[in-house]
């Protein structure tokens, strides 16, 4: 008998996460197996990052501050991906954002809640005109998204650099590589040091989100697009616009993540290069694969995928490299993804194929 | 208790298989329980060997699922298929003559070891014979044996090797009558164990003697599954071969004003080639314009120009006198037009989205289904499960993906949802195309059912016989053009068949 995989015909939500959830859980028993491959004890790095995170008030807070960009950069990629849109550029779209808030912030007079409006206001246009190109040639041309989205990271990357280091470079600091800072912040949640009202904007977006796709129209035809672009267009849905719009908006949702980040984060008040974005995009997107683009389940995977970050951060005082935490980052990703995939087999045990009789076996 | 309620042993979905030309199987869907006796009945043709040989590894379907035990299967040998516990006893029997009762029982079977005593293979056999209850000589030649016999001797070959459904084709055909009562005697032993047989046969009191549900095959489809009680041999007969099982449909004078009219409409298809050339039709309120053609002669460019998914290059297009010609899909489902396309799964449904979304697919932006921006949710499951009901859609629920169900009652899901659209015209792209005999008499009641409530309709089918019953006018489709329209005074199935093969010249004679 040999064992053989054989397709599902159903599927089961409840099935599908016992199975991802086994697939993350795997990765982290990997990772701990490389960790005691290159000599270092894996419950002493386990121990010291939950003791990273919630070891201190600090260690909260910083979670809490990182999660700010990844969440925005993953809300923006589950929104299309629920089009079956691959927006892989909202690092892109996040720098942009930053960018416009920061030309905004530095060049403009005004009061400061008015700047604060304004800049939001830029960062939401500075996304979205991002990704137009890229909509535009999906819907209209099917030029494939994720090429053109991916390219225009770098784009965005040479752009923050140049005003970095050209245009809005400040002349008045030693840093050479930096513009001036914005002149204005966002309010700190009382009883915390340095966590934003920021915060809170991509946990109610997720939720605005949800009931959008729950109970609107506009939901139940981004979801038919998802679904089926031909039935979309049967039922009448003007299929090329709602990608643009949903695309725009989707880069749009990155682009206010840099103006929160600029604004919020403590210390990030200045465009530095391309180092702006520690790939928060990219965090973003695996944040929303891993949540299979449902709005609460990015709201968990980011905060998760936030503390990995955040300890992988505080663990380089202990000597472990960042690279370290990505390769962890990427077995737990690549386990989730198998267990999304393996949710939708089951093993069976089948004969091998009839051998002819042997008739020796049988005579007497 | 009803066999129906019984767990389910095998299912089978959507079942297709084409010898050459010949479509020996037609999207074929039916359940076995266990514990039943389930006849198959059909006359000879009908596809009940080919089907036993699918759910028994000798063949492979082209199309549809084999369903055991909750998992789909595709079995490549008879191996795997007894192994997940189908076993069949053939017409012909495949044992060998010149060795003993107890020396077939073990052939083959894997769990034969390589070498072993004439006496040990003979104590074995007794064994399997007293567990099963079924009693042959274990030392006798298979030659020695009556053709009864023999066929214990298979029945044995098979239970042996642990099968759970017994597929019998036509056993009763190399039996004398008291020997097919012992054999009945057997069957319902084996049920009465949990067991599940099916029963192979054309004879009717056979079936209705032995069996628990009876499914009818005929050409290659399916036509009925009912309950064995209850049935007459004359149902069953008239179902095995058809007769009467047509639907009747009443032909009156069209007096309705012209709802669709196309003038000199040319339009290419997909890949830029003109698919319709110069055409010229109109419809009526209350008829059925039956589009005749073999497949690909333009009728789904025609579907898809009315119904404002393609958009004609030249020519006009009127909907009660409202030019379309550039209209949207959208605007012209407004206008009352539904539209049931040929590719159902392809453009008609989200076979991902549950079954109440596909549901509301043409009606979500009704006032009654949606408020400004927001969906009534509550009204929406309401809506869903009518449409389930009134279209006999048989699901486990409206929560299930669409493409969970069987092809046949997707397509009446979306024959429901696109009837309900339909107050002006219905365009119906091979509306039964897979459906099984009364499914497609549904369907096809649905069809005439709008008509006769003042709805246009225009129905394209490549079946002659169904248009030659259900139309009150045909019109001919060959490369694109309009070859000719008949109304029923004139309808004339050899000239309407060469006209479909684009003669037009053998016609005077
Ligand atoms: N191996 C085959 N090759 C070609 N045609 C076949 C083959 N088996 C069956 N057919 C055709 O398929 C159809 C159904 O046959 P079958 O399943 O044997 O019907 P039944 O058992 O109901 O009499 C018939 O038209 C038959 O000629
Ligand atoms: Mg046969």
């Amino acid at each position: 008998m040999t064992p053989r995989l054989e397709r599902r015909l159903d599927t089961d939500l409840r099935r599908t996460g016992v199975s991802r959830l086994l697939g993350a859980v795997t990765g982290l028993v990997v990772a701990a197996l490389l960790l005691v491959l290159t000599g270092r004890n894996p419950v002493t790095v386990l121990t010291d990052s939950l003791d990273a995170v919630f070891g201190s008030k600090r260690g909260i807070e910083g979670v809490a501050v990182q999660s700010v960009p990844i969440l925005m950069c993953a809300l923006g990629v589950a929104l299309s991906l629920r089009m079956k849109v691959w927006n892989i550029g909202s690092d892109g779209q996040f720098l942009a954002g930053a960018f416009m808030a920061c030309g905004l912030g530095i060049n403009v007079e005004a009061p400061g809640w008015l700047l604060l409006v304004m800049m939001a206001v830029g960062s939401i246009v500075g996304g979205a005109l991002w990704i137009v190109v890229p909509a535009a040639g999906r819907a209209h041309w099917g030029v494939n998204e994720i090429i053109t989205t991916l390219l225009l990271n770098f784009v965005a990357v040479q752009l923050v650099v140049w005003a970095s280091l050209g245009f809005w470079r400040d002349r008045a600091s030693q840093v050479t590589q930096s513009t001036r800072p914005v002149p204005v912040t966002l309010p700190r949640i009382p009883g915390f040091d340095s966590v934003s009202i920021g915060f809170f904007v991509p946990l109610l977006l997720a939720v605005v989100l949800w009931a959008v796709f729950r109970s609107t129209k506009v939901g139940y035809e981004i979801d038919t697009i998802g679904g089926n672009p031909r039935a979309a267009a049967f039922a009448g849905i003007d299929v090329p616009r709602r990608i643009i719009v949903v695309m725009l908006v989707s880069g749009a949702i990155a682009g206010l993540g840099g103006f929160l980040q600029l604004t919020g984060a403590p210390g990030a008040q200045a465009l530095n290069g391309g180092g702006f974005s520690r790939s928060y995009g990219l965090s973003g997107f695996i944040v929303a694969a891993l949540a299979g683009a449902s709005f609460p389940g990015v709201i968990v995977a980011g905060l998760f995928i936030s503390a990995m970050f955040y300890a992988g951060i505080a663990l380089q005082t202990k000597g472990l490299s960042v690279y370290i935490i990505f390769g962890i980052y990427g077995l737990v990703l690549v386990g989730v993804a198998v267990g999304e995939v393996a949710a939708r087999y089951r093993l069976v045990r089948v004969v091998a194929p009839d051998t002819s009789p042997s008739i020796e076996a049988v005579a007497p | 208790m009803s066999a129906t309620l019984r767990p389910l042993a095998v299912e089978v979905r959507d079942v297709t298989k084409s010898f050459g030309g010949v479509r020996a199987l037609d999207g074929v869907s039916l359940d076995l329980a266990e514990g039943e006796v389930h006849a198959l009945l059909g006359e000879n043709g009908a596809g009940k060997t080919t089907l036993s040989n699918i759910l028994c590894g000798l063949y492979r379907a082209d199309a549809g699922e084999v369903i055991v035990g909750g998992g789909e299967r595709h079995f490549q040998s008879p191996a795997q298929a007894i192994e997940a516990g189908i076993g069949m006893v053939h017409q012909h029997f495949k044992l060998v003559n010149s060795m003993t009762v107890a020396e077939n029982l073990h052939l083959g079977s894997p769990d034969t070891p390589r070498v072993v005593s004439a006496r040990a293979l003979v104590a074995s056999a007794q064994r399997m014979m007293d567990d099963i209850g079924l009693v042959v000589d274990p030392t006798a030649k298979v030659w020695q044996l009556s053709v009864g016999e023999q066929q214990r001797v298979e029945i044995l070959r098979v239970l042996a090797r642990g099968a759970r459904v017994l597929i019998l084709d036509e056993p009763t055909a190399v039996l004398a009558a008291t020997e097919a009562d012992e054999l009945f005697a057997v069957m319902r032993r084996l049920v009465a164990g949990g067991r599940t047989v099916v029963f192979i046969s054309h004879k009717l009191n056979e079936v209705l003697q032995v069996s628990d549900r009876i499914s009818v095959l005929r050409g290659g489809r399916h036509v009925v599954t009912r309950e064995a009680a209850g049935a007459t041999a004359r149902e069953l007969a008239r179902l095995m071969t058809g007769e009467e099982m047509g639907i009747e449909v009443e032909h009156r004078e069209v007096t309705g004003e012209t709802v669709l009219e196309l003038r000199g409409v040319t339009s290419r298809n997909s890949r830029g080639v003109v698919a319709l050339h110069d055409v010229d039709l109109s419809v009526r309120g209350g008829e059925i314009l039956g589009v005749a053609g073999v497949s690909g002669n333009g009728q789904t460019e025609l579907a898809e120009v009315v119904t404002g998914l393609r958009s004609p290059e030249a020519g006009t297009i009127t909907i009660d006198g409202v030019d379309v010609s550039a209209a949207s899909t959208r605007r012209i489902a407004d206008l009352g037009v539904g539209h049931i396309p040929e590719d159902r799964i392809g453009v008609g449904m989200v076979a991902s989205a549950p079954v109440k979304d596909n549901a509301i697919l043409r009606h979500y932006r009704s006032d009654e289904l949606s408020s400004k921006q927001f969906l009534r949710r509550d009204r929406i499951l309401a809506f869903a499960t009518s449409i389930v009901e009134a279209g006999r859609v048989q699901t486990r629920s409206v929560h299930m993906p669409a493409g969970q169900m069987s092809g046949g009652n997707q397509q009446r899901l979306v024959a429901r949802r696109e009837s309900l659209l339909a107050d002006r015209l219905l365009v119906a792209a091979h509306p039964t195309r897979g459906l099984d005999v009364l499914a497609a008499k549904q369907v096809q009641s649905a069809i005439v059912e709008r008509r006769d409530a003042g709805c246009a309709v225009v129905m394209i089918s490549d079946d002659l016989d169904e248009l030659l019953v259900v139309a009150d006018r045909v019109a001919v489709m060959y490369e694109g053009r309009i070859m000719g329209v008949f109304d029923r005074a004139s309808f004339d199935r050899e000239h309407i068949g060469l006209l479909m093969g684009g003669r037009t010249e053998a016609v005077a004679g």
